[in-house]
C-alpha cells in the first residue's frame, strides 16, 4: 500500500473516531496537537489494524509524537505482514 | 440482573482485599511518617507537587457520595469497600497536609483556606453505573499509584524522607485500590464479556483524572506535576492502560470493535431524530 493510501486511510479514521475533519493533516502534524488523547489514537490505530489485518505490537504504539512516525510504525507492520 | 455467584465473587474478594488491609496496610497519618526527615530547604515545587495532589485527594466527599451511588444497586461488596475506601483516602489528605503544614511551606490558615476554595466546585461521578464505574476506579488509582511513585523518587532526589514516606504508604494504599477495581472487573468479565468489553472502550474513551477543571490552576500544576516527576505523555499507556488490559486478557481489537459499535449506534440515534 502507498504511503499516500496510508495518510488518506489515518486522515478519515480520525475524522470517523473524534468525529472532527482532519482532512488537513499532514505526515508533520503532532499528534498532540490534533486534540485526541492518547486512547481515542489508539482507536484511530485499531481501525487502520482492522482495516489493514495487521497487529501492532503494543511496545511499538508508545514514544510516538507524530503522524509520519505513526505511518512508520503501520507500513513497517504491513510490510512484514 | 447479576447472578448470585457473581455477588459471592465480589464478596470473596473483599474479604481478601479487607483482610489484607487489617493485617498488613494499616497505617497511622500521624504517627508512621518520620517528620523529623522533613528537608525544610527543598524546593516550592515539591510543596507545590504535594498541594495539588492534596487538591485532587480533597473531593473525598464527592468521590465517596458519587461512588456509593454507583454501586449502591451492584453488590455488598462494592458498598463495603466504597467504605473502607474512603477511609484509606481520607488519610492521604491528612499525611500531605500534615506536610504542607509541618515543613512550613503553608500555613495551617493557608490549608484551611485551601480547602475552602476546593470545595466551590463540586466533582460529579462521571459514569451511571457500577460497572463502569468500577472500571474508571481501576484506572484511576492505578494511574495516582504510578504518580505517586514518580514523586516518592523526586521527593528522594531532594532529601525529604517524610515526604517519600507520605507517597509511599499513598501509593501503597492506591494499588490495593486499583487491583480490587481489577478483580471487580474481571468478575464482570466473567459474568457479561461483551457488555463488560463495552464499558471498558467507554470509559477508556472519555477518562480524564478526577482534578480536571477543579483544582485551581490545575493545568498549571499538572505542567509542574509532569516536569518534576519526568512523566511523558505515554505514561498511561505505558504503565497503566496497556498493563491493566494484558492482565484482564482483554485485547484491544476487543475495544476497538466495541468503540466501533458504541458509534454507529449513537449515529443510528441521532439520525432517527432528525
Amino acid at each position: 500500500m502507498e504511503r499516500t493510501q496510508l495518510l488518506e486511510m489515518f486522515k478519515a479514521k480520525a475524522s470517523e473516531v473524534a468525529e472532527r475533519d482532519f482532512s488537513a493533516l499532514e505526515e508533520a502534524s503532532v499528534i498532540a496537537d490534533m486534540g485526541v488523547d492518547s486512547l481515542a489514537m489508539l482507536e484511530v490505530v485499531g481501525e487502520m489494524e482492522r482495516e489493514l489485518d495487521v497487529q501492532i505490537p503494543d511496545d511499538n504504539l508508545v514514544g510516538i509524537e507524530t503522524v509520519s512516525q505513526l505511518l512508520d510504525v503501520v507500513e513497517k507492520r504491513v510490510a512484514s505482514a | 440482573m447479576a447472578t448470585d455467584e457473581f455477588h459471592v465473587k465480589l464478596y470473596r474478594k473483599f474479604q481478601t482485599f479487607f483482610q489484607e488491609a487489617e493485617k498488613k496496610r494499616r497505617w497511622n497519618p500521624v504517627e508512621d511518617i518520620p517528620w523529623s526527615d522533613i528537608n525544610p530547604d527543598a524546593p516550592e515545587n515539591l510543596a507545590l507537587c504535594a498541594e495539588t495532589f492534596l487538591g485532587v485527594e480533597s473531593y473525598l466527599p464527592d468521590y465517596i457520595r458519587g461512588g456509593l451511588e454507583a454501586v449502591r444497586a451492584s453488590s455488598v461488596a462494592q458498598r463495603w469497600f466504597t467504605a473502607n475506601w474512603g477511609y484509606e483516602e481520607l488519610k492521604h489528605s491528612m499525611a500531605l497536609t500534615e506536610y504542607l503544614v509541618r515543613s512550613g511551606k503553608r500555613t495551617e490558615e493557608q490549608m484551611f483556606d485551601f480547602q475552602a476554595k476546593l470545595m466551590e466546585e463540586e466533582w460529579e461521578r462521571p459514569f451511571d453505573t457500577g460497572r463502569k464505574m468500577s472500571i474508571y476506579g481501576m484506572f484511576q488509582e492505578m494511574a495516582t499509584f504510578v504518580i505517586y511513585l514518580r514523586h516518592e523518587k523526586l521527593a528522594l532526589e531532594h532529601s525529604d524522607k517524610a515526604l517519600a514516606t507520605v507517597y509511599r504508604l499513598n501509593a501503597r494504599d492506591e494499588i490495593a485500590h486499583a487491583r480490587f477495581y481489577e478483580d471487580v472487573t474481571r468478575v464482570y468479565l466473567e459474568e457479561d464479556r461483551d457488555g463488560t468489553v463495552a464499558d471498558l472502550a467507554h470509559v477508556a474513551k472519555r477518562f480524564a483524572m478526577p482534578g480536571v477543571g477543579l483544582v485551581p490552576d490545575y493545568d498549571k500544576r499538572i505542567e509542574v506535576m509532569r516536569g518534576e516527576g519526568k512523566m511523558d505523555r505515554d505514561i498511561f499507556l505505558k504503565k497503566v492502560y496497556f498493563p491493566l488490559l494484558k492482565r484482564l486478557d482483554v485485547n484491544r481489537r476487543e475495544l476497538v470493535a466495541a468503540a466501533a459499535a458504541e458509534r454507529k449506534a449513537a449515529k443510528a440515534e441521532r439520525d432517527a431524530a432528525e
